[in-house]
């Protein structure tokens, strides 16, 4: 009798285990990323980002399972361009998109024209979102870079900022915004732009030392040009107070890529390093991330978690009313409205997040606080300090 | 039995929309090739018939897309004049290079290599008119020509095809003028020809002119088809490279090889290379070349015609 009732409990178990499968509903994804050239190191980041985040949301619930195909783009707009022609063949529900405006804008303009929902967390040029493209959206803009820096000029006072910009959309729209808007506040600001393929920066660094005699310098640029800027600074070491940068420059791996140049550097960030997390979501992103790529979370792996986490919740929501066939995925992402690691995240009629704000970060012998603004701070600014 | 290979990419090239009509992103591959294609057209036209190896076609192309899409978005040309104008202006731009003439083998290669450069700073430079290094988009995509929507990607694929074959069709005709005896026998020997009395500068420069023309065309067409360009992506060296790649690949001294040859090695890298090694798939490529040309040093359809040249001896035999 028991022996029958076990199997009984036996057969029971596995037809409720295979129902319950049986009900997950499998919705694949597709994500380009720059994996290989120039913006790798953004591009791997957003991608573990992104990978936690469908672990996480797998795990929370069992009804759907969110599957990605990843292709690496090579930080090429065209290979971008055929790399959501692909993801969109192979019926990807929505697209992720990559890192950087210059290749995020034709790749969305493709999605865009396949009927694709596209969302980014690497995008920040104001053009994206006066294209009229209703499936694009993007959880990050321009604005909240700008507001960081301006919080932690208003809060230092310098005498002048020379901003060095590389001519690139992005990183000339945050320059040219501070620019216009530090003025307008009495400050001293000299704009260097400088062409991408540039990698001597000795030649700027001396305006800013011999003319500029600013107390600031601000870096509106990628990764490489971060490191050929501060290498070229401390050869010639200005007379600056602080060198400040925009984004993926506060991040763990900055500093252990260039010990020797990120001491005492001040960029945009959500997180200070070692992590301190406030909120669940937050917690759990940190916790996941740690098992599976055995490092603290960082500012480009946090944007893809929420960029992904926002576009699995909206396809589930579609797939619940049973619309996602039929379209109903964009009006479910219009409806997102939602806390997450980076701040409530909605959008507006143009798909961008209205909400989106930055803090400041400083390398702290391997440690990132967060410095400004003072309401966020996780330690003291240190002011005047600089990488040498 | 000599026109065999072209009708049978003919045949192909009318099946590929049939069979692959409805998947963009097999279309969207196609399109890509043919945009090679066309640049190795160009390249091997010079290389062949002037008997000059260039590693600055990247500068055609930059030029002939920046062009006809300035011409079409500010000036309002409609795009088919601009993509001739995009050609013409490429072909307008390698007059500045006719100094480089003068030079020739590794040298002629470095000089053009440098123009491209200079005309890529020239881009990224002159913000007023090509945006600079933030790129320059909003440009009108290609048109609908009697119903067929020409920016679609069969609609572009099917473009391509006609003036691929057009451009093969010029580069034939030249092979077979007088002109082009004349050039052949001055890959041979310039001094020689000079000595008869050909003007080897002249015709030289008429084919960089032709090869620019045909460079410049493809990139104002793919200019219409991305609907994007910025200077590192307009004159990318690998508008210069891959071009080199694919006429080695099928064949530089051959008409249809470099097409052949682009397409193939387009769709092997992005299809199979990239499938079997996402990160790092052009170390495939590089294999394939490498072994391409310790097997057969002509490429793929020089090895054809000396197996059909052989065939013909036996048969006669």
């Amino acid at each position: 009798m028991i022996r029958r009732n076990c199997l009984a409990t036996a057969c029971l178990a596995a037809t409720l285990a295979f129902a319950a499968s049986a009900r997950a509903e499998d919705i694949t994804i597709g994500a380009h990323m720059p994996l290989t050239g120039s913006l790798a190191r953004s591009g791997q980041a957003f991608n573990e980002g992104m990978q936690v985040a469908l672990r996480v949301f797998n795990e929370s619930q069992s009804k759907h399972r969110i599957k990605v195909t990843v292709i690496d783009d090579e930080s090429q707009p065209a290979k971008a361009v055929t790399a959501v022609e692909k993801l969109s063949s192979d019926g990807a529900a929505a697209i992720i998109g990559g890192y950087g405006s210059n290749i995020v804008g034709p790749a969305s303009d493709t999605s865009n024209r396949l009927g694709k929902v596209y969302i980014t967390g690497g995008a920040v040029s104001d053009e994206l979102v006066q294209r009229g493209n209703k499936n694009f959206f993007r959880i990050n803009n321009n604005a909240g870079y700008q507001r960081g820096v301006e919080g932690l000029i208003e809060e230092v006072k310098p005498n002048g900022v020379s901003i060095i910009a590389s001519t690139k959309e992005a990183p000339m729209l945050l320059a040219k915004g501070l620019e216009e808007s530090l003025a307008k506040k009495g400050y001293k600001v000299t704009l260097h732009p400088f062409d991408p393929a540039i990698t001597d920066f000795k030649p700027i660094i001396n305006k800013v030392k011999l003319q500029d005699k600013s107390e600031i310098i601000f870096m509106s640029a990628y990764e490489n040009d971060y490191v050929g800027i501060i290498r070229a600074a401390k050869v010639l070491k200005p007379p600056v107070k602080a060198i400040v940068g925009a984004w993926s420059l506060a991040t763990p791996k900055m500093y252990s890529d260039f010990p020797d140049l990120m001491q005492n550097v001040i960029g945009t960030t959500f997180l200070p390093f070692p992590v301190e997390v406030k909120d669940e979501e937050g917690r759990k992103f940190a916790a996941v991330y740690k098992e599976m790529f055995g490092k603290e979370i960082e500012y480009a792996s946090t944007l893809a978690f929420v960029e992904t986490m926002v576009l699995s919740e909206a396809l589930a929501r579609s797939a619940d009313a049973g619309t996602l066939k039929s379209g109903g995925l964009l009006a479910e992402m219009k409806t997102t409205n939602r806390p997450s690691p980076l701040g409530r995240i909605t959008f507006n009629e143009v798909g961008d997040n209205p909400n989106f704000a930055l803090s400041m970060g400083q390398h702290r012998d391997g440690k990132i606080p967060l410095v400004s603004p003072a309401e966020f701070a996780t330690g003291k600014l240190a002011y005047p300090a600089v990488p040498w | 039995m000599r026109s065999l290979p072209a009708l049978l990419i003919l045949a192909v090239a009318i099946a590929v929309p049939i069979a692959f009509g409805g998947n963009s992103y097999v279309m969207g591959l196609m399109v890509s090739a043919l945009i090679v294609a066309g640049v190795a057209l160009a390249w091997a036209l010079l290389g062949n018939l002037g008997g000059m190896v260039s590693f600055g076609h990247a500068a055609f192309f930059g030029v002939g897309a920046y062009t006809s899409a300035i011409l079409s978005a500010k000036f309002g040309l409609p795009v088919p004049l601009a993509l001739l104008a995009g050609a013409c202006g490429a072909a307008l731009c390698s007059i500045v290079m006719l100094p480089a003439l003068r030079l020739s083998g590794p040298y002629f290669a470095l000089a053009i290599l440098a123009y491209a450069h200079i005309f890529k700073i020239l881009a990224t430079e002159a913000t007023s008119i090509t945006g600079g290094s933030a790129g320059f988009q909003r440009f009108p995509p290609l048109p609908t020509v009697l119903g067929l929507d020409l920016s679609s990607r069969v609609g572009s694929y099917g473009l391509l095809v006609v003036l691929v074959a057009l451009c093969a069709a010029i580069y034939l005709a030249v092979k077979r003028s007088h002109v082009g005896t004349a050039l052949r026998a001055m890959a041979e020997s310039e001094d020689a020809t000079r000595v008869v009395g050909v003007n080897a500068t002249l015709l030289k420069a008429w084919m960089l002119l032709l090869s620019a023309f045909i460079t410049g065309l493809f990139g104002a067409m793919n200019a219409h088809i991305i609907n994007f360009l910025e200077p590192d992506y307009a004159f990318s060296a690998s508008w210069s490279i891959l071009p080199i790649i694919a006429a080695i690949f099928g064949g530089y001294r051959t008409i249809l090889g470099p097409v052949a040859g682009a397409v193939l090695i387009y769709l092997f890298d992005q299809i199979i290379a990239k499938e079997l090694l996402p990160v790092g798939h052009e170390i495939l490529l590089g294999v394939l070349l490498a072994g391409m040309i310790l097997i057969a040093p002509n490429g793929l359809f020089g090895m054809f015609q000396r197996k059909a040249t052989k065939g013909a001896a036996h048969a006669a035999a």
